[in-house]
């Protein structure tokens, strides 16, 4: 999967640019680099790429990048590379969404393994965004009273229980239920309920 | 006849009065240097009794005395003088000395009264007790120890301040010279100043606070700054100076005092703490760079399909980094050229002073321990071409580091020396008599990162290498000790243009 993965690369530093895209491209890996966070943000971000950036910069340094690339939601895992005594800001960038920090000088073996567990990450959350995305469009076929009763199932309401609670019969929650799985493409209750909590999960990462 | 008008011409142009009296006191002779004294016309006295030109007791007194000497011959003030109080005409009184002689005129028992205004003599005195008691007071109370010494140093004062500080009671000091309150070489050179000064007029302290170094009754040594002034007695000139010992300033004088040699230690940390990080910053770059391009040849030489071209890109590899290893080199020569071209301000200094100077400012807080001092400078040294300041940081780091080192030993004794050194050159020498340094630091001794302190950084030898490497000067570790520690530097003599900057 990482082969021919784009990594791409930002620092104001030619060699170290030119260096990475040695190590990287020796690896197996597709390199982009830019001199600076802003050449980088002006075109689009491939997909299934990760970023590998310096953090002390001109301009707008890596904890900035860091933090644009957050607020204008690009689908892109974060490594930083820090030098002496920068490890207080790579700690920000991390709370700020990076995924690791490198300190530089570093042994080849643990920037290609940041880089590999950075796309494999990336990886998981598109992954886990594609389903919640599929999720949520199997629970847009819902009618609004058909999701009221979702709603009591993922809650752990029993039949009764969720009629109750709705006020309506439990005959009616059966034929709702059995809709729902229908709908949603569910073999079984735990299907369902795995769905509904990964649209959730989704709505919650977007927020 | 004619040693009568010869009489009546001293009587009346006498500067001091005359009063001549009869044996039961009646007055027969009334000069014109009396009727100023008393404030009496002649005629008014003459003829009256004497008494009249006294206060009480006197007043009273007088017929007696006259009685008991007729009927005794028992002189009490005949022939001998006194202090006594006269009696003006206004009633006010004054001080005279009365000299009295016995006579016969004319066959008849005469006294002759001679008398000396003390009136200016007395208030001249009066003022100068006040004085002195004031001064007294002062004394007492100022906290800066006092001691007065005459021309040729024997103390003549010793406050109690100065008690405190030397260890020594009045009773032990006054009346001895003052240099036993002082280490070598002060102690055998300040009869010499004396002598100079008294010969030349040239002033070296008088007159200019300077740092000393002082020595206790116990033997021990403190930093003081020393403030001379002198007293000219009109006769005899008498040297005051004011005491003030350094390690024992109080208040926000010691504070300030300890503060700026904290800061001056602290902003040369921080300095270095910030040209640290620069360097790291600088130097991480290519380094990442390097092993970069090394590990990224390796990966390409060991992959599996690898052929010419990857050889060839391999090659590149490494071209690319030992290019990076020639730029790291530059930062560093960029670097020192950094640290050697920093504007220092460099003048010809007196290098005894300065030596003496450090070296009361690194005792700052090390009195208590107990360093004996040696000093050993020569004073015909010409002035030494120097950043004081940066030399006097090189002194103050190894006098301290002697001074923590011989904490682990008893003996304790520090020794500086200036002299002349290789030609164009003054030597100082710092020895001690600590434990010595162990063989595996002494042979890397000036490198960056070797210590023998538990908190050290290893880098004080470092920068006090490079300061006087900077001042074209150079510094060893004296070998064939047979104990202790020592460091030799030299430095340029201000006449010295080889090493000119």
């Amino acid at each position: 999967m990482t082969d021919k993965a784009i990594v791409i690369v930002v620092d104001d530093d030619s060699a170290v640019r030119d260096s990475m895209r040695s190590l990287l491209e020796s690896a197996g890996y597709t390199v982009r680099d830019y001199p600076s966070a802003a050449a980088f943000l002006k075109d689009p971000v491939p997909p299934g790429s990760c970023l590998v950036t310096d953090i002390r910069m001109p301009e707008m340094d890596g904890l900035e990048l860091q933090e644009e690339i957050k607020k204008r939601g690009l689908d892109i895992p974060v490594v930083i590379m820090t030098g002496h005594g920068d490890v207080p800001l790579a700690v920000r960038a991390m709370k700020a969404g990076a995924l690791d920090f490198v300190e530089k000088p570093f042994d080849d073996q643990a920037m290609l393994a940041s880089v590999e567990r950075a796309l494999l990450i990336g990886h998981q959350e598109r992954a886990r965004l594609a389903e919640a995305k599929a999720a949520q469009e199997l629970i847009a076929r819902l009618t609004p009273r058909e999701r009221n009763v979702l709603e009591k199932l993922v809650a752990g309401r029993s039949n009764k229980v969720a009629a109750y609670e709705l006020g309506i019969s439990p005959r009616t929650i059966e034929i709702h239920r059995a809709n729902i799985m229908d709908k949603m493409r569910a073999r079984s209750l735990s299907d369902v309920v795995r769905i509904a909590l990964a649209a959730d999960h989704s709505r919650a990462g977007h927020a | 006849m004619e040693s009568d008008t010869l009489a009546r011409a001293l009587i009346a142009t006498a500067v001091d009065g005359i009063i001549v009296i009869d044996a039961k006191g009646v007055v027969q002779v009334y000069n014109a240097a009396c009727e100023r004294l008393f404030g009496y016309a002649l005629d008014e006295v003459v003829g009256r009794n004497v008494k009249m030109l006294m206060p009480e007791p006197y007043y009273s007194g007088h017929d007696g005395y006259l009685e008991n000497y007729h009927l005794t011959g028992e002189k009490q003030i005949i022939g001998i003088g006194r202090e006594v109080v006269g009696r003006r005409k206004d009633g006010t009184t004054f001080p005279m000395y009365l000299s009295v002689g016995e006579g016969q005129n004319l066959d008849r028992q005469i006294f002759v009264g001679i008398i000396h205004d003390l009136t200016d003599r007395k208030r001249a005195e009066d003022a100068i007790r006040e004085r002195e008691a004031r001064l007294r007071s002062i004394l007492e109370t100022v906290p800066d120890a006092m001691i007065t010494i005459d021309e040729r140093g024997t103390v003549e004062s010793f406050s109690l301040a100065a008690s405190r500080l030397f260890g020594y009671g009045p009773a032990e000091i006054v009346g001895r010279n003052v240099k036993m309150l002082m280490p070598a070489p002060y102690r055998e050179m300040h009869d010499a100043y004396l002598e100079h000064y008294r010969r030349t007029g040239e002033r070296r302290v008088i007159g200019k606070g300077r740092i000393v170094v002082g020595l206790r009754s116990d033997g021990s040594t403190f930093p003081m700054e020393l403030s001379v002034g002198e007293v000219d007695g009109g006769t005899r000139r008498l040297f005051t100076g004011f005491v003030r010992d350094i390690t024992e300033r109080q208040g926000a004088e010691q504070r300030l005092q300890e503060l700026q040699a904290e800061l001056l230690h602290v902003s040369r940390l921080s300095a270095m703490g910030q040209m640290t990080a620069a360097i790291a910053h600088e130097l991480n770059q290519p380094l990442t760079a390097i092993t970069n391009y090394v590990k990224a040849a390796r990966r390409t030489l060991e992959s599996r399909d690898t052929d010419a071209h990857a050889v060839q890109r391999a090659g590149e590899m490494i071209d690319k980094a030992a290019l990076q290893t020639l730029r790291a080199g530059g930062i560093i020569r960029h670097l020192r050229d950094f640290v050697e071209k920093r504007e220092s301000t460099r003048s010809p200094e007196n290098l005894s002073k300065v030596v003496e100077e450090a070296l009361a400012l690194a005792f700052v807080g090390a009195a208590d321990k107990n360093v004996k001092l040696k000093l050993n400078l020569d004073s015909t040294l010409p002035p030494v071409l120097i950043d004081k300041i940066q030399i006097q940081q090189v002194l103050i780091n190894l006098i301290r580091n002697s001074i923590e080192a011989m904490l682990a030993v008893q003996t304790r004794e520090l020794l500086l020396a200036t002299g002349h050194g290789d030609p164009g050159f003054a030597n100082v020498t710092v020895r001690d008599t600590g434990p010595g340094l162990p063989e595996h630091i002494a042979s890397r001794l000036f490198q960056p990162f070797q210590t023998t302190k538990d908190k050290g950084m290893g880098i004080g030898l470092t920068i006090c290498q490079s300061i006087v490497d900077a001042h074209g000067g150079r510094i060893w570790l004296l070998q064939d000790m047979p104990s202790g520690t020592g460091f030799r530097f030299r430095l340029p003599l201000s006449g010295n243009l080889d090493v000119a900057a």
